[in-house]
Parts: C-alpha cells; sequence; structure tokens
C-alpha cells in the first residue's frame, strides 16, 4: 500500500503539469467562457469568473535595516533591549516586554531548530517546491526565533532540536526568503 | 471579573435564548454569504420566539474578506437581515471569529447596551479557485495564507495546516504524542458527524485510512484536517430581565467567559516570558490562560467533574488533543492517552465534539464558533437528537481558536439552572 508520503508526491506531479494561475486567467476568461460555458455551473445560479489583483509600493519601516543588512552583506541582524537585555530576532525597534528602545545587534548564523513541519501541499505559488521543511530557528544567541525554510537534503522530517546553519542567495533583493537554513554537518 | 455566582444573585445574566443554522457544506453555490445569514438567522429567531425588530444590535463573526470577495461584508448581511437603524459590527479573528464575535455579543447584553443581541457567523470560503486546476483548496489556502505576517512568514510558503503542524511536532517531541493517537480523534469526530444532520463529512473510518490518507503538512494527513465549509449559524443572546419579562422557557446562562492571545510569531513564545509558566510553542499557552479566566469566572474548579460536554476546536486532530490538555480535561502531556481511555467518545465520560467538530461537521470559518456555542446550548436543552449525550450538571465548553501558531483562543462556557 502507497505511503501518505507517496500519495502526496503522485499528486504534486498533477499538479505541476498546470502553468502557473496567473499566466492563464486572462486567457481563460477570454477564450473559453465566450466559446464553452459549460465549465461554469449549472443549475439555479448564475456563476462568472473573477480576480482580485493590487500592487503596492511598502517600507518595512524601523525594520528597514534588517533587511538592507541581509541584501547588502548577507548578515543578519536582531535588536537587543537596552533595558532587559532580550534578543529579538526577528528585530523591532521597542522591546515588547518593557517597551524601551532596541538597538542593532548581529545574530549568529547558527541555530537550532526549535519546531518545524515539512509541507506536502501549497498555493499554485509554491507548488513546484514541494516537500519543503518550514520551522522556527532560534539563532544560538538569540532570545527568539524566526520562520525560514530548511533544506530537507532528502530528508522527510527536520527534528526540534536540530542544528542548522544560515545560508544566503547569491542575488538577494532584499526579502525574507534572500536566505535558508541548512542542517549543520 | 464579576463571577457568575455574583450576577446570578444581581440578576444581571446573559443566556443564550435561540439558535439557528444552515446546513454546512463545501460549497453552496445557490446562496450569497447574505443569504445564508439570513436562513440561520431566521431560524435562530424563530427560534427565540421574536420578531426580528425586537434585536437590538447585532455582532458578525465573518474571517476572510477574500474569501468574500468584499471589504466590509457585515454592512451587506446588516442590510439584508432588515437591521437597518441598529447597531452592527464585525469581528474577525481568524478560526477563533466565532467564539470572539460570541465575546462581543456577550459584552453588548452584560454592559446594558443592549436587551437582546443577536451573533451572526458566517463564511463562503469556497469561492476561491484555481483556474489553472479547476478546484478551489489552492486558492482557498493561498486566502488564507495572507493571515500570516505579510514581511516574514507569507513570503516563505507558510499555510495554516503548517502553522499548526509546527505546534503538533514540538508536541510530539516533548510529551511522545503520536500520529496513532490524533487519528483516533479524527475517527471520532467523523463519526459524530453521522449523527448530525448538518454535518459536512460524516466518515466511518479506521485508524489505517488516516494513516495512510495523503500527507498534507507532516504530522498532518489530508484525513488529520478539517475541510472549508460554507454556511451560516446564529444565536441570540438576551439579558435576564428580558428572559424572565418573556418567559423563555429554557434559558442556557453564559457561565463564563476567557480569552487569550499569545504572541502572533510563535518563535518568541518562550518559557521566559509572561506567560512561560504555561510553557512554550508545544503549549496552547494561551487556550490554558482562556481556560483559566472561563473557569474562575464560571466557579468550575474540576472542570472534568463539572463539564457534561464539551466541543474543542479540531481544525486539525492534534489540536484538539491539545485543547483537552488545555482545558484541565486531563494532565499537561497525557492528551493522547486521553483519547486513548476513550474518555471523549460520545458515549465516554466527558464527551468531546459530539456534532462532530470542525473535522466531521466542517469549518465554515466564521460560523464554526457560533456553531460549537449553539451546538452545547442545544446538547443542554436536550435538542441534539441521535447525537444528544447524557446531561447530569447542566455545564458545557466550547473552545474557539484561530490566527497564526493559534495566537487567539476563546472559550464560553454555559449551563442550566
Amino acid at each position: 500500500m502507497k505511503s501518505s508520503t507517496d500519495k502526496a508526491r503522485d499528486t504534486i506531479k498533477k499538479e505541476l503539469k498546470s502553468k502557473p494561475l496567473e499566466s492563464i486567467i486572462d486567457e481563460i476568461i477570454e477564450e473559453k467562457l465566450n466559446h464553452d460555458p459549460s465549465i461554469l455551473g449549472q443549475g439555479n445560479y448564475f456563476e462568472i469568473p473573477d480576480k482580485l489583483v493590487m500592487f503596492y509600493k511598502y517600507s518595512y519601516g524601523g525594520q528597514s535595516r534588517f533587511f538592507s543588512e541581509l541584501k547588502e552583506h548577507a548578515e543578519l541582524y536582531g535588536s537587543k533591549c537596552l533595558s532587559c537585555g532580550i534578543l529579538h530576532f526577528p528585530p523591532r525597534t521597542h522591546c515588547s516586554e518593557c517597551y524601551s528602545e532596541t538597538k542593532w545587534q548581529k545574530v549568529s548564523n547558527e541555530g537550532i531548530v526549535l519546531s518545524s513541519t515539512t509541507s506536502w501541499y501549497a498555493t499554485s505559488d509554491f507548488f513546484d517546491k514541494v516537500p519543503y521543511a518550514v520551522g522556527y530557528i532560534k539563532p544560538i544567541d538569540a532570545d527568539t526565533g524566526i520562520l525560514q525554510r530548511i533544506d530537507l537534503v532528502g530528508r522527510e522530517i527536520i527534528e526540534p532540536g536540530t542544528k542548522v546553519t544560515a545560508k544566503f542567495k547569491e542575488k538577494r533583493k532584499g526579502v525574507v526568503s534572500d536566505f535558508w537554513y541548512e542542517i549543520k554537518v | 471579573m464579576k463571577s457568575y455566582k455574583q450576577l446570578k444573585s444581581e440578576r444581571k445574566r446573559v443566556a443564550v435564548v435561540g439558535t439557528g443554522q444552515t446546513k454546512f457544506e463545501a460549497r453552496i453555490p445557490d446562496k450569497s454569504y447574505y443569504e445564508l445569514a439570513f436562513d440561520a438567522s431566521k431560524m435562530a429567531i424563530a427560534d427565540t420566539g421574536i420578531a426580528p425588530a425586537e434585536i437590538d444590535s447585532v455582532v458578525y463573526g465573518i474571517y476572510n474578506d477574500l474569501f468574500e470577495r468584499q471589504i466590509m461584508p457585515d454592512t451587506y448581511v446588516h442590510d439584508y437581515l432588515g437591521m437597518y437603524g441598529k447597531p452592527g459590527i464585525r469581528v474577525t479573528t481568524g478560526g477563533a471569529t466565532g467564539g470572539y464575535a460570541f465575546r462581543a455579543g456577550y459584552t453588548e447584553v452584560a454592559s446594558g447596551l443592549s436587551d437582546i443581541t443577536m451573533v451572526v457567523g458566517v463564511e463562503k470560503g469556497q469561492d476561491c479557485y484555481d483556474w489553472a486546476q479547476g478546484k478551489s483548496t489552492p486558492e482557498v489556502i493561498k486566502s488564507i495564507a495572507y493571515s500570516a505576517d505579510m514581511t516574514w512568514e507569507f513570503p516563505l510558503g507558510t499555510s495554516a495546516a503548517s502553522s499548526y503542524a509546527i505546534l503538533a511536532t514540538a508536541h510530539m517531541k516533548k510529551y511522545g504524542t503520536t500520529e496513532e493517537q490524533a487519528a483516533l480523534v479524527s475517527i471520532k469526530n467523523h463519526g459524530n458527524a453521522m449523527l448530525n444532520p448538518f454535518a459536512q463529512s460524516p466518515m466511518k473510518i479506521s485508524v489505517n485510512d488516516v494513516m495512510q490518507s495523503r500527507m498534507i503538512s507532516y504530522p498532518f494527513k489530508m484525513l488529520d484536517c478539517s475541510l472549508y465549509t460554507e454556511g451560516a449559524y446564529s444565536v441570540v443572546l438576551m439579558n435576564e430581565d428580558k428572559v424572565r419579562e418573556m418567559g423563555i422557557e429554557e434559558p442556557v446562562w453564559v457561565m463564563g467567559i476567557g480569552s487569550s492571545n499569545d504572541k502572533s510569531f510563535t518563535g518568541s513564545r518562550s518559557v521566559n516570558d509572561r506567560m512561560g509558566k504555561y510553557g512554550d510553542i508545544a503549549d496552547l499557552r494561551n487556550h490554558y490562560e482562556s481556560a483559566n479566566m472561563a473557569y474562575h469566572m464560571a466557579g468550575i474548579q474540576n472542570p472534568g467533574k463539572s463539564l457534561d460536554v464539551a466541543e474543542l476546536h479540531d481544525a486539525f486532530s492534534f489540536t484538539e488533543i491539545q485543547g483537552y490538555e488545555a482545558m484541565g480535561f486531563c494532565e499537561r502531556g497525557k492528551g493522547g492517552k486521553f483519547i486513548e481511555d476513550g474518555i471523549p467518545l460520545l458515549n465516554g465520560d466527558l464527551p468531546v465534539s459530539p456534532s462532530g467538530g470542525l473535522l466531521g461537521a466542517g469549518h465554515a470559518v466564521g460560523a464554526t464558533g457560533v456553531m460549537q456555542i449553539g451546538e452545547v446550548v442545544n446538547q443542554l436543552r436536550h435538542r441534539a437528537g441521535k447525537r444528544q449525550v447524557k446531561i447530569n450538571n447542566g455545564k458545557g465548553l466550547a473552545h474557539s481558536i484561530g490566527g497564526p501558531g493559534s495566537s487567539y483562543c476563546s472559550v464560553s462556557i454555559v449551563g442550566v439552572d
């Protein structure tokens, strides 16, 4: 009998055959609907296709330095509370525990997995990535952990407590997915 | 916080006096979201025995604007229900939307601002549609994924399932909870749903069926996960004076409400912080806190002995196991054994989710938490048909949770005199 992960693999193959939705939605609306309205539901209701698209220009605000250091120097920065000493990662300009200001502080690339899961099902944006692991990783010198991808390197599960190291993409855009973690060898 | 005992002596209690619902189904294309809300509300108003115009205010539990294809969907439901001239507000707290809407409805009445308030939970979750694949689910989970922090977490491909799976793997590691134990929750709740005519997923299944079902996000397989659902559920709340004046026959009193939000950045939940006494990422700390508040208000010392029935939030099978512990039904870390011992079964000592829960009855997000409370109310009123459990003490609990890493939790305790 096939295992649950084998079944997931079979379905993933089928899902990968379809083109990204964004590239064909207008084609579907324009062509198919005019010639083949049967793709919509039949019955005592009237059904039509639709989409919502929004464009933005947004700022990281007080967390901006994290992303500029990540993009320019491939370094990870947290923020240390000047009063109670908590090293927040991800960083925040003010400590949520005591409301004091924080200062920027580089955190270690070495970390420990607090907990993780392996995703076998995803939205259209991530079909081609499954299976992939996401989990909370605490840099060894920080007090809190960040959500990040962990390279599975052929495994199916990353256990809590696993030691990991941050790795950085060569071409970085200044987004959280510019880095990931790999199991420390 | 005033205790239930004090509210009772002052005759300042609030009662649930009517319930109404639509069937929970994968998709209901012949009804819009405001028509679903209307159907459930009409039934709740009739159950109460009042005219719609007697309602003083309405609280709407509607989770997701992208589901409804509408920002401020509550204002259109308000219009459709003919509630113009009366105040209406919306609550949106993820999966806990229904539980928190009930809390807001309670405060409307308890504060004295309203004598009669209706809480309407509704969701039309399956209009999101991936045209390339010819199915809803990928777009539905995308519209939920936008609830993850858009800067730090959404870009990594997180989902509702992965967010809760991370809590489950931590619980497995810390306490030794197994996938087979979680499967027992799925079997129980899909089985209970066979006795609920309003349920979406009635099924007789085995441990093997759950273990062999398609992997979604480890350790969750397909049959560990609730499905997306469309539907509505409404309840009517009334103050004690009005209950007496109208001669309501079976008021079910709100005995306790407790609500708590933990840090939404799950990785920062530490044993060293203010909620550290409840544990870390493996423990649903805000669920413990919510339960403590609700029990304190209700004056309940031993929930396992005092409660006749509970509806726990089983969006995922493991989450119900974590719920047994946080609600104090068993010792911390012993949730897996609690289901193995059969205590939460329909004929067990403390039946949990006789409705079928989210796994069996369905998860119509905004409606779900209201449904759970309505189910407990109808169990206490002996109106639960084939799934009626034995009522000894006349008290029940509903647990409503949601948000990233289950950051929202609201617990409601109701009882009869």
